[in-house]
């Protein structure tokens, strides 16, 4: 009686065409999208040699220190000789970030300030203090001309070495898509209103039916919520696979613990949904109004709409994130990709199991027992 | 006008779903005008990197020295030293670059000894190489005092230091003459504007033709005392006049937030540039009117096209982010043209020839989008009439 049941539910969604839409076919066509729009969000931080121009004049051929100190840095900038006119032109076209000239004192010339502009004034500032070092050393110490100061100055010495404190690159992109599967689970809970209403014998003919026949109705509800969570659990994996393989977004190594992830936010979304449909007593539209509506706040807290959201609910209140079930799931998956230890990742799991406790517990206390006068 | 009534008695009736979209746009407009401050171009002004710094050697002057040059080149942000805040920070950008001074680095620096500190980065970025020039700047300047005038005390050293990095070189700034700063700011409200107007548009007028598509209800409405034309007049009448209300609507909290703004050209142009633009929009929405079977399908529709169109033609990512084959596709949607043209509009200073017929050259392409949308869909409609 079981597998039948089960059987048929699995039937009835796979029929519903508007449920696939919103469950399965709506998060892929998201996660498209995203990655469409977000494709070259990270690069743009990329380090891209600055443009710039040098004015060729007689001041200019009197500081070939200058220009060798120029040439010394092509690793920053893409050098031009130009005449003052074509600098300006340059400049106003947005070919070069700003020019250099000699007038008599050195001085640099943007239209706007940015990081670029920046980095040229840093440049610039950088020779100007290198010539006073090697002032006050020299009417000190006249011997270290001698020694090599000039040579000395030009040959940096690095101090600086790169450590990696986490094992993947920090690129807050993936977080949207992370928060984007935290929806999919909970957008189970369509599933779940659907379960709910085809049981009560107060909201759907199907409800009354089945309420007449001489089965345990946990049962029978339980086969619902399996037929639900098989399909919501298979439409997550589809997604996930889709979003690893063809979009290519990084969910680190670990694909056991993604996996656990996947199975536990389906549970969590799906009895999500149950738990709305028996707590909520009017029609089916406000169930999934407020459904939908519950969703969204809680994604939009891990940081769907913008990832600031999160780092802003981590830092300064850390408890909302605790009680999101949407930003349980986004940070298991943060947690994966990011961090090395496993501390964090248990904590929300073990959460988001006892959400979803909560929710079944609810849903079983409200829905059992029922009995109607009429109907 | 019994038809024109009914129109916007359909309308009322669907009004609850309508208002999510405005609220939705509402609530983003001022969110982000709010949050969103131009840089001013009229003086130059260094751009500061966010950075946290970790002491973990003693206090010493060489230590201080280096974090006020830091703090007067970079934005120093106060971040416990724990791994995962640490962590946390760099992955929402919170910082950029954090910088770690070991244990002896002091006593090793000053007997020139070789001593590492270590960073930990978004690798690849521009912050990095800027951060590591002044960094590598301040100590190589070390360096170089502690190797040709070996006697120097740490209180000289800190002060030949900030000294000599007190040095700084002349910007020139060209500005192109004043940009208001709510120009940038209402481009956005405007690029927004095209999420909802998309959302409400097809949702509204799609509820009304289910209605009025309905084959039974159709059939008694043609046996009524009504000419046909005159029936459709008043629809034509009901949808423009449903689409110029939205359109007042949306444009309504523009007027409060920029003032006197949305008269100079930039904001009558803005103003136009959404009008036509609604239009075209109106014409889609037409088409799927008579396309849709079932308030389900409607929905989905609305969402798909106001979320698709807005990913791709760069409302919630500026164009310039966008790959190349992205802009291609959405070069294929009005709300593409209609984006550029208002990136054009609150870009430029000053309007002249070259500006404004690019401009104009979207708002047309905009307009002949709207036409020949409405066109298909007359062709369709008079088929389905001729088969029937």
């Amino acid at each position: 009686m079981f597998l039948f049941n089960y059987r048929y539910r699995l039937k009835c969604i796979f029929k519903d065409r508007q449920l696939i839409f919103w469950t399965f076919m709506f998060p892929i066509l998201l996660a498209t999208l995203f990655n469409l729009a977000f494709a070259n969000l990270s690069s743009s931080d990329n380090f891209k040699k600055v443009n710039v121009a040098v004015v060729q004049n007689g001041e200019l051929d009197q500081n070939p220190a200058f220009i060798q100190a120029l040439d010394g840095a092509d690793n920053l900038f893409v050098v031009k000789y130009t005449t003052q006119d074509e600098a300006a032109v340059l400049l106003s076209d947005h070919d070069i970030d700003g020019y250099i000239t000699f007038d008599p004192d050195l001085n640099l010339v943007v239209n706007q300030s940015g990081l670029n502009q920046t980095i040229i004034r840093g440049f610039l500032d950088d020779f100007k203090q290198s010539s006073a070092t090697i002032i006050t050393i020299i009417t000190q110490n006249p011997s270290a001309l001698d020694n090599g100061i000039l040579e000395g100055i030009s040959s940096r010495t690095e101090y600086l070495k790169a450590v990696s404190a986490n094992q993947s690159n920090p690129d807050p992109v993936v977080n949207y898509f992370y928060t984007l599967i935290a929806m999919t689970c909970l957008y189970g809970g369509f599933l779940g209103v659907k379960e709910v209403v085809a049981i009560q014998a107060d909201l759907s003919d199907v409800g009354a039916r089945i309420n007449l026949a001489p089965t345990n109705k946990l049962t029978v509800f339980l086969a619902s919520i399996m037929a639900a969570t098989t399909v919501q659990l298979l439409e997550l994996l589809i997604l996930l696979a889709f979003i690893i393989g063809v979009l290519g977004i990084s969910f680190g190594d670990q694909l056991g613990y993604i996996a656990l992830t996947c199975a536990v936010g389906s549970l969590t979304g799906v009895t999500f949904g149950t738990c709305i449909a028996a707590i909520i007593k009017k029609g089916e539209g406000l169930k999934i109004g407020i459904l939908i509506g519950s969703t969204m706040i809680m994604c939009f807290l891990a940081g769907m709409m913008s990832a600031d959201i999160k780092y802003t609910v981590m830092t300064k209140a850390p408890i909302l994130g605790y009680l999101n079930p949407a930003n349980l799931i986004t940070d298991s998956f943060y947690a994966l990709y990011y961090y090395n230890t496993h501390t964090q990742f248990f904590t929300d799991i073990l959460l988001l199991c006892g959400f979803t406790l909560l929710f079944s517990s609810v849903t079983y206390f409200v829905l059992r027992r029922q009995k109607y006068a009429s109907l | 006008m019994q038809v024109y009534k009914a129109f916007f008695k359909v309308i009322l009736k669907n009004r609850t779903q309508i208002l999510i979209y405005l609220v939705v746009f509402m609530a983003l407009a001022l969110i982000l005008s709010g949050a969103y401050n131009p840089p001013q171009d009229t003086d130059f002004t260094k751009v500061k990197v966010n950075i946290a710094f970790i002491n973990d050697d003693g206090d010493s002057q060489l230590v201080a020295g280096l974090k006020t040059y830091l703090g007067e080149n970079a934005n120093l942000v106060a971040i416990p030293d724990d791994t995962k805040k640490l962590q946390d920070a760099l992955f929402f950008r919170q910082v950029e670059y954090i910088l770690r001074v070991p244990a002896g680095f002091t006593e090793d620096m000053l007997n020139g000894k070789e001593v590492q500190l270590e960073k930990t980065t978004v690798p690849d970025s521009t912050s990095n190489i800027y951060m590591d020039l002044l960094i590598n700047k301040y100590l190589n300047t070390v360096k170089t005092y502690t190797t040709y005038l070996p006697g120097l005390s740490q209180d000289e050293l800190s002060q030949n230091l900030e000294k000599d990095l007190a040095e700084q070189s002349e910007v020139t700034m060209i500005s192109n003459g004043t940009h208001s700063i709510y120009a940038e700011k209402s481009g956005y409200y405007f690029n927004y504007l095209s999420y909802s107007l998309f959302a409400i548009l097809i949702l509204g007028v799609c509820s009304v033709m289910l209605v009025f598509n309905d084959t039974d209800l159709k059939r008694r409405n043609l046996c009524s005392p009504i000419r046909s034309a005159n029936m459709n007049m008043q629809m034509v009448l009901g949808n423009i006049s449903f689409a110029i209300l939205t359109w007042l609507v949306l444009i309504s909290a523009s007027f409060i937030m920029y003032g006197s703004f949305m008269f100079t050209a930039t904001g009558l142009l803005l103003l136009l540039n959404s009008f036509v633009f609604t239009l075209a929009v109106l014409s889609i929405s037409y088409l799927i009117g008579n396309l849709v079977k079932s308030r389900g399908a409607m929905s989905a529709i609305a969402n798909v096209f106001a979320l698709g169109t807005s990913f791709i033609s760069g409302v919630f990512v500026p164009q310039e982010l966008l790959g190349a084959n992205v802009l291609t596709i959405a070069s294929f949607t009005p709300t593409y043209w209609y984006v550029k043209a208002n990136n054009e509009i609150t870009a430029a200073v000053s309007f002249n020839t070259d500006n404004l017929s690019s401009i104009f050259t979207s708002m047309v392409l905009v307009l002949a989008f709207g036409v020949a949308v409405l066109g298909v869909t007359l062709v369709l409609i008079k088929q389905r009439r001729v088969e029937s």
